[in-house]
């Protein structure tokens, strides 16, 4: 399997003697991948530094064979793309088309090439007809959605979402989770920084837990989802349908309401 | 919140008395050595600042502050030295140019009053936090919107700095070349302007709601987010240093 991110041992601290990160060790493969964890845990800080917008203090990151310490955050942007978790931190351009159009123009500088990938990432959030709105005229989950585009425009092999489905009604958390899976299906390496537990089990097929800047618990998801202690250690809850089985008795970790409804089916059908 | 301020956080006498107290040292270390213009009053008063600094324990500070001044200072010696135009008696001689007694008095005279006050100010400046400053004027009469304007031209500036590192990010993470040789960060800075200047009058409206709505401009009597600390000393300083103004006043009628 091709790894296209390679952490070893990462130490980092925004002051001196306050580590965020503890020594972090991880490969990424091509699985799709979600990072879980308490606030202050240090998700963000670790995707920063995936993306080089910080640099290690000690250790080293490898995205696509190069260390991020011997590049700018510019130059790897081809390959990695990162959706902030605050759009109001993204956005900063004064119409939705070149807010999109930023990203693309700034690696192939080609217009009409950028222009097309612009319009089909706008496409996939249903915001293809707010091109010339002023992104701060739009509501926060649309600013979150043109976020997302104007990553997607780049067309990297890596996308990091932080916290994709703020502000975020059903529909479009099921339009993210399609984007996320079509990222995917097209090969690309797909992280994402999430605290809804639910989306997690329905959507990555790895995750990991960062507990006080180290690796708690690395694994699938249904694996991870079964360390209840564990998991209970690192402040978190599992997701309702996993909870539900559990209290039921079910030795079996559900991660979706569809696994659920057939097991129950099953033995339904056993027991009449 | 960050603001932009040479306030230094320790904990000393100094740091404790009341924001008008040191508001009436500096009016005090002004006055008496323009009301008694004997290079002695003037070396007293520096004598008293420099030792209220050290027990301040902020001195150091205000160092880097004293050498700009006296570069200023120097240029005044020379000038008065050799052609203030009461200048009689030589004092001493460089090549070709003469240095009048009377000239370089009047310059050491003028440059001690400079470094008078603006030692006083440090004393204020370094040992009061400005917040508590404001808090305390306001207290005493200033208008809240003044009071707030003046805090918030502190606090501009570290969130401007906050703002371009947000949208340099932003940038950068999109494949804008941010970092680097000179040329690189110039030409990056040019598309920050826009940005950043935007931010700043959206940050400026949503701020001015956030305040009208916890009732900013409301009528009425205000309180206070701290209590005002009212020690039975800071009155002492208080009279005793409007005392020694009159005193010097009097010396200087009488005389």
């Amino acid at each position: 399997m091709n790894s296209s991110i390679v952490v070893e041992d990462l130490h980092f601290a925004y002051n001196k003697g306050e580590e965020v990160l503890k020594g972090i060790s991880l490969v990424f493969d091509r699985r799709s991948t979600a990072i879980i964890g308490q606030n202050g845990a240090g998700k963000t800080t670790f995707a920063k530094l995936l993306k080089g917008l910080l640099k290690p203090d000690s250790g080293s990151i490898s995205i696509k064979g190069i260390d991020t310490k011997n590049t700018t955050a510019a130059g790897l942007s081809r390959h990695i793309g990162l959706i902030f978790q605050n759009p109001n931190d993204q956005i900063f351009k004064s119409n939705v088309l070149d807010e999109v159009m930023f990203g693309p123009l700034n690696i192939m500088k080609e217009e009409k090439r950028a222009r097309d990938l612009a319009l089909g990432a706008l496409e996939k959030v249903g915001l293809v007809n707010e091109l010339e709105q002023n992104p701060y005229d739009l509501t926060l989950s649309q600013r979150k959605l043109i976020a997302i585009a104007s990553v997607l425009a780049m067309d990297t092999e890596i996308v990091i979402f932080d916290e994709p489905t703020i502000a975020q009604d059903h529909r479009g958390k099921e339009m993210i989770k399609g984007i996320i899976r079509e990222l995917v299906g097209m090969g690309k390496l797909v992280l994402t920084i999430m605290h809804d537990m639910d989306f997690v089990a329905e959507t990555f097929e790895r995750t990991i837990v960062f507990s006080q800047g180290q690796v708690a618990l690395d694994g699938s998801t249904r694996e991870v989802f079964t360390q209840e202690e564990l998991l209970k250690k690192a402040g978190l809850e599992r997701p309702h349908v996993t909870r539900l089985g559990a209290k039921l008795g079910c030795s079996h970790t559900f991660l979706t309401a569809e696994e659920f409804v057939s097991f129950a089916k099953k033995s339904d059908h056993r027991g009449g | 919140m960050e603001t932009l301020s040479l306030y230094v956080d320790r904990d000393s006498p100094v740091h404790r008395v009341d924001p008008i107290s040191k508001l009436l040292y500096i009016l005090a270390a002004t006055a008496i050595p323009i009301i008694l213009p004997s290079l002695l009053t003037a070396a007293v008063v520096l004598a008293i600042s420099v030792a209220l600094l050290l027990l301040g324990r902020t001195f150091r500070r205000v160092i880097p502050l004293i050498s700009v001044i006296v570069f200023v200072l120097l240029t005044i010696l020379i000038i008065q030295g050799l052609f203030r135009a009461g200048n009689v008696t030589p004092l001493f001689q460089l090549g070709s140019l003469i240095f009048y007694r009377e000239g370089l008095l009047y310059a050491v005279r003028i440059s001690l009053r400079v470094i008078n006050i603006m030692l006083a100010f440090a004393i204020l400046i370094l040992t009061t936090k400005p917040s508590d400053l404001f808090e305390t004027l306001v207290r005493k009469g200033l208008s809240p919107r003044i009071g707030y304007v003046l805090s918030s031209v502190l606090q501009i500036i570290p969130q401007m700095q906050n703002t371009v590192g947000t949208i340099t990010d932003a940038q950068r993470s999109r494949g804008m070349e941010t970092e680097g040789s000179l040329a690189v960060r110039l030409r990056a800075f040019i598309p920050l302007i826009g940005p950043v200047v935007m931010s700043s009058l959206t940050q400026t409206r949503e701020r001015s709601i956030a305040l009208e709505v916890r009732g900013f401009s409301a009528k009425g009597k205000k309180s206070f987010l701290n209590e005002e600390i009212q020690e039975p000393y800071h009155r002492f300083i208080r009279w005793g240093l409007l005392l020694s103004i009159i005193l010097a006043l009097v010396w200087r009628v009488a005389a």
